[in-house]
């Protein structure tokens, strides 16, 4: 549900990094807020949630046009993983429009993205979304751990264990380095914008 | 009502997040003020293009209240556009500002403000049940009023065991609720401005007798309401409706006389929940609906951290269950239904009675409203007599051995 700002002719979107607690959900924003600066408006928003951090900050796409002439702004949230912050969650996900899920690649944290991707679809469903419909981009971070010797996934296994039923576009990452972060944030814009054209159309 | 309101609604619909978001995005300088039942005054927000610069809620200021306003779950707002003169107080980014309140709101530094829904709020409403607890109404409206009166400090309204059948508003001032026992009065209740002295018996029957006694506290000024018309009103409704209203007289009669009893230490818990089954299980609202008992008895029992307490019991007639319109703060959320062996209950349709409430003017709805409010504050009262007499039980044991 975007909101259209008509006197500032903008389109206001909500794109949320969604994954399991130390994912990398906070790392890939601030590399985005590093790297893009010249994109992103006002300042970064930075909570202190237990076990993560809940990021907020405004971010002006470059070079993916207008639609109905209006520009696009995208407010980019993380949301904390720990159940108790209900209300947080609540008010991040109500009218999200696109969603970016940062898997872990670690061997250990398997079963843990599981049970996050599960949260995402159970918490969507409280808000009225279904995760088959709603844009969605998976990231598989974390894959520069591999020259250290730390056992991982397969991007071949992750896509088998989380990606078999929904089939949306995947990317593998390195938020630390910044591998990968700006293809998962474009891969999703884009999904989101032709989810929102086709909302556009259908209206008319 | 006021043309320069750009904006109203319920804080249950549309939570402070959300307006906060929806006014920044607009843009818009102005004022919202939240009214919230529990609270005794209103909290304000001012805004600037959008972006909220100070802020009050009763003694706090700037950020610290605005937070504080993120605890009003319920409640309404509105929002007047008018210039700000006042100083930029905030500096915080609004989007930091949400986030913050509503991190704050889960980790449970912020105190929630409504009426209670599950039993873990005991804590907060010891603390919202202190001395400055009142139960205010909502806004007065005066098409009722057909008179005023004054009262001075101490002076009694009504008393306990008189007749009289008068119902009042209070447009200014504090009342004190108290029933009257041999050792003394024991306060029930406090209520406040747009609160209604007086209960709906008054025109269910004639020669109704007061179920307790109203004390001014400091000067009063209490608007006499148009009985008369209410009483027509009333007549007219559906007989399922009156019923309703009556049985939700019973219960505030009830709960009054429960506080009465656990004071004496009259009561026990335990010998009257034996063999009882259960029909709808505290905090667990499976199903939202309402029933009426057709025969038998059924208890209305919350469980607390200092064992269950019986708040009311309920016959033929009654009904209990999730009423949609209302806050009652007892059964689904706060209390567990406990049935007779013989018990026989039948469902009801909250719809129509939602339709009709629906319909009701507006004194009168006002008048069932602040009834609910005032059976939400007495069962944590009642819950609170009991617990606080645990504590010092020990002591009059102690003394009743000497």
């Amino acid at each position: 549900m975007a909101i259209f700002n008509l006197k500032k002719r903008e389109i206001e979107c909500k794109v949320v990094y969604y994954g399991p607690g130390r994912c990398g959900k906070t790392t890939n924003l601030e590399y985005v807020f590093k790297s893009y600066k010249k994109q992103v408006t006002g300042e970064m928003v930075s909570i202190n949630t237990e076990g993560d951090r809940t990021l907020f900050f405004d971010f002006l796409p470059i070079g993916l046009g207008k639609i109905k002439g209006c520009d696009i702004r995208v407010q980019l949230y993380t949301v904390p993983g720990q159940v108790k912050y209900s209300s947080t969650r609540k008010l991040v996900l109500r009218g999200v429009d696109g969603i970016v899920f940062v898997a872990d690649s670690l061997e250990v944290r398997r079963e843990k993205n599981m049970i996050s991707l599960k949260d995402l679809q159970s918490n969507l469903k409280e808000y009225g979304k279904s995760i088959f419909k709603v844009p969605l981009i998976m990231q598989y971070n974390k894959r520069d751990l591999a020259d250290e010797g730390i056992p991982l996934m397969s991007i071949e296994q992750m896509d088998r264990d989380l990606n078999r039923q929904l089939k949306v576009p995947s990317f593998p990452g390195s938020a630390v380095k910044g591998t990968g972060v700006g293809a998962t944030l474009k891969g999703c814009l884009i999904e989101t914008l032709k989810s929102l054209q086709r909302e556009f159309k259908w209206a008319k | 009502m006021n043309e320069s309101v750009a904006l109203s609604g319920s804080l249950n619909f549309l939570s402070l997040g959300d307006i906060i978001q929806l006014l920044g995005s607009s843009g818009s300088t102005g004022v919202l003020r939240l009214i919230n039942r529990y609270a005794p005054d209103p909290g304000f927000i001012y805004f600037i293009e959008g972006n909220p610069v100070n802020a009050q809620n009763g003694d706090i200021e700037e950020l610290d209240a605005l937070y504080s306003l993120f605890g009003w779950v319920s409640g309404s707002f509105e929002f007047t556009r008018e210039a700000i003169l006042a100083d930029k107080r905030i500096n915080k980014s609004r989007m930091g500002i949400i986030l913050e309140g509503m991190k704050l709101l889960d980790d449970g530094q912020i105190k929630k403000v409504g009426p209670a829904t599950t039993s873990d709020k005991a804590a907060d409403m010891k603390r919202l049940l202190s001395k400055t607890a009142i139960v205010k109404g909502p806004l007065v409206d005066y098409m009722y009023v057909v008179d005023e009166e004054d009262f001075f400090d101490n002076e009694h309204i009504v008393e306990e065991g008189k007749h009289g059948s008068w119902i009042w508003v209070i447009l200014e001032g504090v009342v004190d609720i108290v029933k009257e026992v041999d050792s003394g009065a024991i306060p029930i209740i406090r209520i406040g401005d747009g609160s209604f002295i007086g209960s709906m018996a008054s025109f269910l029957l004639q020669g109704h007798i007061r179920k307790a006694t109203a004390v001014a506290v400091g000067n009063v000024q209490l608007g006499v309401l148009d009985s008369q018309r209410l009483a027509q009103e009333y007549a007219g409704m559906s007989l399922e409706f009156r019923t309703f209203l009556t049985s939700l007289d019973k219960r505030m009669k009830q709960l009054t006389d429960r506080i009465v009893e656990y004071h004496d230490g009259s009561i026990q818990t335990t010998e009257i929940l034996k063999d009882k089954k259960v029909l709808i299980r505290q905090a667990k609202p499976e199903e939202e609906q309402l029933y009426v008992v057709k025969q038998g008895r059924a208890s209305v029992v919350r469980n607390t951290e200092n064992g269950p307490v019986v708040l009311c019991h309920l016959y033929k007639g009654d009904f209990f269950g999730d009423v949609p319109f209302l806050h009652l703060g007892q059964e689904p959320e706060g209390a567990t239904i406990y049935g007779s062996e013989n018990i026989k209950i039948a469902k009801i349709e909250a719809v129509s009675l939602q339709m009709e409430y629906n319909r009701l003017s507006t004194t009168f709805k006002n008048i069932v409203d602040n009834m609910a409010t005032c059976m939400s504050v007495t069962a944590d009262i009642v819950c609170r007599s009991l617990n606080s007499k645990k504590e010092t039980a020990a002591d009059l044991d102690v003394r009743q051995g000497l």
